[in-house]
């Protein structure tokens, strides 16, 4: 029982010692058990220096114990499981090893309780740390050997968190869906700062008189490191494929390099660009690049490049794009033939014109005495009402073919005029009356003549439809055009139809939302993207008098 | 031997009012013409015409309509239709009303000179 309680106390007694020992010095702490080594050690100490002594003795050292400064110097992200109950290889870098190895022999042979060292090790961002390797003096932890790497000056935790940073750094970068790659172009920088010495200012001008200056910055800017979203875009093997000159990123896309170097020298901090990239299994892909240039005080050897493989989400916006543009063609043939009737009735009046007039023809000449007066005024009424057929055509084929949307400077007026054409008849026949207030002097805008058409004939064919949707006797649509105080001209169209629900009234512009069958109201959404891709807005509201109201307003050109 | 027969051409397409005119001034018929059902309806010697020729579909008061005003003053005048509209309703609706003919546009000018006749006929007759 004594015993026990003598052993517990002992422990206690062990950790404490141990705890006071670790807060000796400011900085990395370790704990190691030599135990295992002892009797190398003692080799050692009698002159003996076995082959590969300080492999043996380190990979026998084994980790106790190992502060939050310790576990952020080597452990990263593992943390400190990466070290406890590990042999000293397991973590630490090559660099220094003799160096811990002599200092932990000089601690357990007494030659100095204490010894310490300046370290040299590169791998760390210390500013010249000691490493100090020591027993305790109390005597009883005989197989317990204490290591700490201190910076001097001392600087609290400065060195520790930056290190900390730069690992969490470098996980980021590695684990980040991006691939990202290191550049030194310290070379390029040099070349830079001795042209600028010289005068020189205008590096565009400068790149194009001497373009091979470009080529040699492909070879002279070299890829130090890259993260495996690199690897795996450029279709390389490994990390070491990719480490040299930077020219293969440029392969597909001279330019680029050019247009990085300028912003290089105009020491700009960011550039980035859409290009073309050609792996090295030979892909073309669409990257997005970014490139970071470092600037004092950050280490100048270290230009940060950013891609991101952006080829499927281009192809995706193009499909998309496609798919509007053969929508919004579907729904303007769909209109056509809500139209149909309206448009052959149209083309039809010339024609029977036409017939008429050319079998009137027919008869005065098969007079006896022809009236070649009466047939030269009805072969100049057939040639007009020919005209007047074609013009009607045109105008059709207008609306059907597939184009591109053509901007022009254009009379918001004229637009109105020839939409009317379209429903002129329909209105007329349905005992609606039409008033059309232009405005005077409005300034042009400027747009794509059959997509504006197409809005305004889509409103009239709405309100015609509303109209008819009530089922009063008559009804009534006023339009007019006008300049507001902004530099914008307004179209508005009013009807005393039922007007819009008020539930509707949010969602009337989007897309299939329609209140009727023969699904018009398509021609809203298409209404709105096209007044929206003309830089203009459109509105709909109802009238406190009864009816709808819709407009859209276009900026004036110029 | 009776008065000449005076015709109305009433239609809202100038071109198409202008060939029927033409039309039947080849065929040394008289004929008056009118832009709207209204102003026929509006002119002094409206029972002095012995046809009306008209298209179904106009702005203000259609063809239709405009027979049965003419039924509803108690005048039957002969009504024929020259029109694109070729709806069965339209047609059925004309020809109970007691339209003459129902022609559709384009018009083969014989036909409509041959319905013409007869109207003319029955109504000097």
């Amino acid at each position: 029982m004594s015993s026990l309680l003598s052993i517990d106390h002992s422990e206690d007694a062990a950790d404490a010692i141990r705890a006071r020992e670790m807060l000796r010095h400011d900085g990395a702490c370790w704990v190691f058990d030599i135990s295992r080594v002892r009797w190398l050690i003692q080799a050692i100490a009698a002159g003996s220096r076995p082959l590969n002594w300080v492999d043996t003795l380190l990979a026998g050292t084994v980790t106790m114990d190992a502060n939050a400064n310790a576990v952020h110097l080597f452990g990263a992200y593992a943390g400190r499981g990466r070290m406890l109950g590990q042999p000293v290889p397991a973590y630490w870098p090559s660099e220094g090893r003799n160096m811990v190895a002599d200092l932990i022999i000089g601690a357990v042979t007494g030659r100095s309780r204490m010894s310490s060292r300046k370290l040299r090790l590169k791998s760390l961002v210390l500013r010249d740390p000691v490493l100090t390797a020591w027993i305790s003096d109390s005597g009883t932890l005989p197989d317990t050997v204490f290591l700490s790497i201190v910076a001097e000056p001392v600087d609290d935790r400065s060195f520790w968190l930056l290190r900390t940073s730069e690992e969490r750094y470098n996980n980021l970068i590695h684990h980040l869906p991006f691939a990202f790659l290191e550049v030194d172009s310290r070379a390029q920088a040099e070349i830079f700062d001795e042209l600028r010495r010289k005068g020189m200012r205008d590096i565009a001008a400068y790149l194009d008189t001497n373009p091979e200056d470009i080529l040699r910055a492909r070879e002279i800017v070299r890829i130090t490191d890259v993260n495996q979203s690199a690897v795996h875009l450029f279709g390389a093997r490994d990390a070491s494929e990719l480490v040299g000159p930077v020219d293969p990123l440029f392969a597909a896309s001279p330019e680029t390099a050019r247009r990085v170097m300028v912003n290089h020298f105009e020491q700009s901090r960011n550039y980035s660009e859409i290009m073309k990239l050609r792996t090295l299994d030979g892909r073309l892909l669409d990257v997005s690049l970014s490139v970071t240039y470092p600037t004092r005080p950050e280490r100048l050897d270290v230009t940060l490049i950013m891609l991101e493989d952006i080829t499927d989400r281009l192809r995706t916006e193009a499909q998309l794009r496609q798919l509007q543009a053969d929508y919004t063609r579907a729904a303007r043939i769909s209109m056509l033939g809500e139209l149909a009737s309206s448009i052959a009735h149209e083309v039809n009046q010339p024609l029977a014109a036409i017939l008429t007039n050319a079998e009137t023809s027919l008869r005065w000449l098969s007079r006896d005495e022809p009236n070649l007066e009466k047939v030269a005024q009805l072969t100049t009424r057939i040639s007009d009402s020919a005209r007047r057929a074609e013009e009607i055509v045109q105008r059709i084929r207008g609306m059907t073919t597939r184009q591109v949307p053509r901007p022009i400077e254009l009379d918001l007026n004229e637009i109105v005029d020839e939409a009317l054409l379209f429903v002129r008849h329909d209105i007329g026949t349905r005992s609606i009356d039409l008033s059309v207030r232009l405005g005077h002097d409005l300034p042009n805008i400027c747009g794509d003549r059959v997509q504006l058409q197409q809005v305004v004939v889509n409103l009239l064919v709405n309100s015609i439809q509303a109209i008819q949707q009530k089922g009063a006797a008559r009804g009534a649509i006023e339009i007019s055009t006008e300049q507001n105080e902004g530099a914008a001209v307004t179209f508005s169209i009013r009807d005393d139809g039922p007007g819009i629900a008020e539930t509707d009234i949010d969602h009337l512009f989007n897309s299939f939302f329609t209140t009727k069958e023969e699904g018009m109201g398509i021609g809203l959404a298409i209404c709105q993207s096209i007044i929206t891709a003309h830089g203009g807005s459109i509105h709909a509201a109802n009238r406190p008098d009864g009816g709808a109201r819709f407009w859209f307003s276009l900026p004036a050109y110029g | 031997m009776s008065k000449p027969s005076l015709i109305a051409i009433v239609d809202d397409d100038e071109a198409m009012r202008d060939a029927l005119f033409d039309l039947l001034q080849v065929e040394g018929l008289s004929a008056r013409t009118f832009g709207d059902a209204g102003s026929f309806l509006a002119s002094v010697a409206i029972d002095a015409f012995d046809c009306v020729i008209t298209d179904v579909r106009m702005p203000g008061i259609d063809g239709l309509e405009l027979q049965r005003r003419l039924r509803a003053l108690g005048l039957p005048i002969p009504v024929i239709f020259v029109t694109s509209a070729e709806d069965e309703a339209s047609r059925a609706q004309a020809m109970a009303d007691g339209a003459t003919a129902y022609l559709p546009k384009p018009l083969a000018s014989a036909e409509l000179l041959h319905e013409l006749s007869i109207a003319l006929h029955r109504q000097s007759g």
